[in-house]
């Protein structure tokens, strides 16, 4: 039982499912002026900054086609926006070779920031007009203010998720050795 | 600069294609995906009950901390409205019997003879771009997916995924949804001279106005409106008077002297022919829009304040009558594109509590 609960899998299925009926009950009426906290972002991207961007593209596909399933919109839309920016969370964050706290929230605000704009956009290419208003803006900014303030706790429930050892998680990224 | 190997090349571009085609057949309508959707929401049901108990008292701190003003305020502002209603009420009362004599007479089909269950909103929409509410009711309660959802104030907007204990309601707000309205100019006001009977308290002032005319069955009044129209101060309907309250009493704080209240009666040979467009959501910092308005010489000019409602017919998910709302800005556009119609929705989507969802398949539905 505890060598399955160490399975990368099977965390990010459990933690999938928390994650989304916070998303879908107190997040989703805690709303700051109007403007629903999207908790399965946050996450996308800060598996993208624990993990690197393979990981985070997975990691976010995976979160975004969770919460496909419950919402109206095209089955596979968020995934996409969610892989997109867990793989640029990743990739921006192995361009460094140090990796202070501080960056790692940058990183996802940024990264959340690009996915929130993003959204509209493939939204209106497959169909689905009138999300590309200005409000995007104020989604973007609040959405990536408070994914910002998360990520000091996101980040390490990543790491958990993804069973990243700590010697592994000091040395450089991946990317760099291919 | 890190470099990406091919086989990563491969996984991401797999991950995108994936996507894609995962898109595409939800657009299609594949009974594939639709099954999975349904069982996914099978599952997470009870862990998403669970969610909602214990996160129940947060929410409940939270919204006492950020609400309460708002909360105070409309509380004050409602007993106001309540007051007002009381005596419109009792007058809409006897005109709707009426109107439903009149609808029943000539054959057509009646709001009131659809079944509905009421529902209470649950849940707000988790995505900052899909305009969404889930209800506590579900399949196993009647609902099927497109079932119109309604409250006091009129159109909220259409069920779009059914759970066995709850639904999901796509709002009229909502940039995906549109529905066939129909809109009604309010007629010119003519002042005649009728029976009138005057009852007042000492907090509210309400007259109502009997008409007996016989209708031809062309022209038969659309249900939620009333036959005659009290005007208290002016013979124009001012713009924050509700929908539904085309009859409207003194408000709760001043009394008119029965002198200076006048009756204003419908002429029937003058009630309004109807428009038919289609009403489109567009966000919740945008008001709907009706467009591709088919404009008759007989309708004459469509004008700022009249009345949407919705159109029913055998392709229409919503049965017709409901009051969707009023025309606020009317943008003319050149050549044949007709205008655009701004509506102000008559129920507030943004504080819904309890809904009624009514149980009407339209003929052709499966």
């Amino acid at each position: 039982m505890i060598e399955l609960l160490n399975r990368p899998v099977l965390r990010l299925v459990l933690l999938g499912f928390v994650a989304l009926a916070l998303q879908t009950t107190l997040l989703a009426d805690m709303t700051l002026d109007g403007v629903v906290v999207q908790l399965m972002l946050c996450l996308s991207v800060a598996a993208g900054v624990s993990g690197g961007s393979e990981r985070g593209a997975l990691v976010g596909f995976m979160f975004g086609a969770m919460f496909d399933l419950v919402l109206s919109t095209p089955l596979g839309l968020t995934a996409l926006v969610y892989g997109l920016a867990g793989f640029v969370a990743g990739y921006v964050n192995s361009l460094t070779a140090n990796h202070p706290w501080w960056l790692g929230s940058i990183v996802v605000a940024s990264s959340t920031a690009l996915a929130t704009f993003v959204h509209p956009i493939f939204a209106s290419w497959v169909g689905v007009d009138g999300w590309l208003t200005l409000r995007v803006v104020q989604v973007a900014g609040v959405v990536a203010a408070f994914n910002a303030v998360l990520s000091p706790l996101a980040v390490p429930l990543m790491r958990w998720a993804l069973v990243i050892r700590r010697r592994a998680r000091l040395a450089p990224p991946p990317e760099i050795f291919l | 600069m890190p470099v990406y190997s091919v086989s990563r090349r491969r996984a991401l571009a797999l991950l995108a294609l994936s996507s894609i085609l995962l898109i595409t057949l939800d657009l299609q309508g594949n009974s594939i995906v639709d099954g999975v959707r349904r069982a996914f929401g099978t599952v997470f049901e009870p862990i998403q009950d669970s969610a909602r108990v214990v996160t129940r008292p947060i929410e409940n701190a939270w919204r006492g901390i950020t609400d309460y003003s708002d909360l105070e305020d409309e509380n004050r502002r409602l007993q106001d409205l309540v007051d007002q209603q009381e005596g419109a009420f009792i007058a809409a009362l006897a005109t709707a019997r009426d109107a439903q004599e009149l609808l029943a007479l000539n054959g057509i089909d009646d709001l009131t003879e659809i079944s509905s269950i009421t529902a209470q909103v649950v849940g707000g929409a988790p995505s900052n771009f899909s305009q969404t509410v889930e209800i506590n009711q579900g399949s196993r309660d009647g609902l099927r997916v497109g079932m119109p959802v309604v409250n006091a104030g009129g159109l909220v907007g259409k069920v779009t995924q059914v759970f066995s204990a709850r639904s999901i309601v796509l709002l009229a707000n909502d940039a995906t949804y549109a529905v066939p309205v129909q809109i009604i100019n309010l007629p010119e006001a003519t002042t005649t001279t009728s029976t009138t009977t005057t009852s007042t308290t000492t907090t509210t002032s309400t007259t109502t106005t009997t008409t007996s005319t016989s209708v031809p069955s062309s022209e038969a009044p659309p249900l939620g409106l009333a036959t005659s129209v009290v005007d208290q101060s002016t013979s124009s309907p001012a713009p924050s008077t509700s929908v539904a309250s085309i009859i409207t009493a003194a408000p709760a704080s001043t009394v008119s002297p029965p002198s200076a209240q006048t009756s204003t009666t419908i002429n029937i040979d003058n009630l309004p022919a109807t428009e038919i467009g289609a009403l489109r959501g567009r966000g919740p910092d945008q008001p709907p829009i009706v467009e591709f308005v088919e404009q008759s010489s007989r309708f004459g000019e469509i004008r700022v304040g009249a009345v949407v409602i919705t159109a029913g017919g055998s392709k229409s998910l919503a049965p017709r009558g409901i009051v969707v709302g009023r025309v606020v800005k009317i943008v003319e556009r050149p050549g044949t594109a007709g205008a655009i119609l701004e509506v102000r929705l008559s129920a507030r989507l943004t504080s819904l509590n309890f809904v009624r969802v009514l149980l009407y398949q339209p003929a052709v539905s499966e």
